[in-house]
């Protein structure tokens, strides 16, 4: 009896092999979206309001025409289709720049740096009439692209120190150019005040 | 092999069996015990999920007039309330009036807002909110007013207008 119990508990082992697997996987797939959005958000560092709104939908997988606008005032023009850079910006790592303000002057032209980063991409500097037309220029690109298939959906992504008047500048940009909607990106408030 | 078969065999013989009773033993003995390994990885995974999800921005949602500059509609003043906001972040209420005045500017708290805007609603359902920020306000506080009023409101009716020089002049004479 004592020998054949020895025997049998060896037995009862589960082999992990699978499960161990299956976790490594979602492990490294985990790790390259976290590493991946840190890259990404690392060139343009801004720090979005917080907003508590129930009714806000999450940020649009693909297709974003992404408006950053500095605590300079500096207003930064991407797309996430890379062909459509390459046809638009003429390089398919460009971005554009627009800095609305007349009175002061844009972060970027003075000291080309971005928050005393380095912004390691082609920068296409654009005046209002030039942003404007990029603005159709890109959306007309997309179409063509995916024949009509998808069309960009704008987001801006201020600073929270930005002032109104940028945003005010791009509004009325917005309203010329017939992009009657867009989004700001907000990030979700910690601690709601009721 | 086949050819020393007849001196092997005995030898051979006592060698399976060792072996087999030796092999048997060992398979049980080389098991490793993953489960530290697992234990670390699910931490690591949990680590990763967690750090994603709370990363994921939200968006609020904004839709200008899409008619051209002509077409305008016409609001009853008594409908309104201007909600004009100074180049520090101090929030003045006017509601505009039926005669097509407005009431003098009351100035308000960040956090009384929100209830100060349900009040309206309930006087007036069809209320309108007219936007006027100053130009040098911060975008922040922007974003904090638009939060309030999708917050307060059932039906959210708000438009965006400029802040001009008589606008500036209440705000001024209110208190800056």
């Amino acid at each position: 009896m004592k020998k054949a119990r020895s025997i049998k508990k060896p037995g009862v082992n589960i082999d992990m092999t699978p499960l161990v697997d299956v976790i490594m996987l979602l492990l490294t797939f985990f790790m390259l979206v976290a590493t991946f959005k840190v890259e990404s958000t690392e060139a343009i560092e801004v720090k979005l309001p917080e907003s508590a709104v129930t009714d806000t939908t999450r940020l649009p997988e693909k297709d974003i025409m992404t408006m950053t606008l500095t605590k300079s005032g500096d207003v930064f023009l991407d797309v996430d289709n890379y062909r459509v850079k390459e046809i638009v910006f003429g390089n398919a790592n460009g971005i554009g720049l627009f800095h609305p303000d007349s009175t002061s002057k844009s972060e970027y032209e003075l000291t080309g740096k971005i928050g005393g980063k380095n912004l390691n991409r082609k920068v296409s500097i654009l005046n209002k009439a030039q942003f404007e037309k990029a603005l159709t220029d890109l959306r007309v690109a997309l179409k063509n692209e995916t024949g009509g298939k998808s069309d960009f959906r704008i987001v801006i992504k201020g600073d929270t120190d930005t002032d109104y008047g940028i945003v005010e500048d791009l509004m009325d940009i917005f309203k010329a150019t017939r992009n009657t909607r867009f989004a700001l990106v907000t990030d979700i408030r910690s601690d709601k005040p009721e | 092999m086949a050819g020393g078969g007849g001196f092997d065999a005995p030898e051979t013989g006592s060698g399976l069996h060792k072996q087999k009773k030796y092999k048997k033993g060992k398979k049980v003995g080389v098991r490793i015990d993953m489960t530290p390994m697992v234990d670390v990885i699910m931490l690591l995974l949990t680590f990763f999920i967690l750090t994603t999800t709370l990363n994921t921005p939200q968006i609020m949602q904004i839709n200008l007039p899409k008619g051209d500059e002509s077409d305008k509609v016409k609001v009853d003043m008594g409908d309104v309330l201007y909600i004009r906001v100074s180049e520090t972040g101090n929030i003045y209420f006017s509601k505009g009036l039926s005669d097509g005045s407005e009431a003098p500017p009351e100035k308000h708290n960040f956090n009384d807002i929100k209830t100060k805007i349900e009040s309206y609603y309930a006087q007036n359902p069809k209320l309108l909110i007219l936007l006027k920020f100053d130009r040098k306000m911060k975008y922040n506080t922007m974003v904090d007013i638009l939060d309030e009023i999708n917050k307060a409101a059932i039906e959210k009716r708000y438009s965006f207008m400029k802040m001009e020089d008589p606008d500036k002049e209440i705000v001024k004479n209110a208190g800056g």
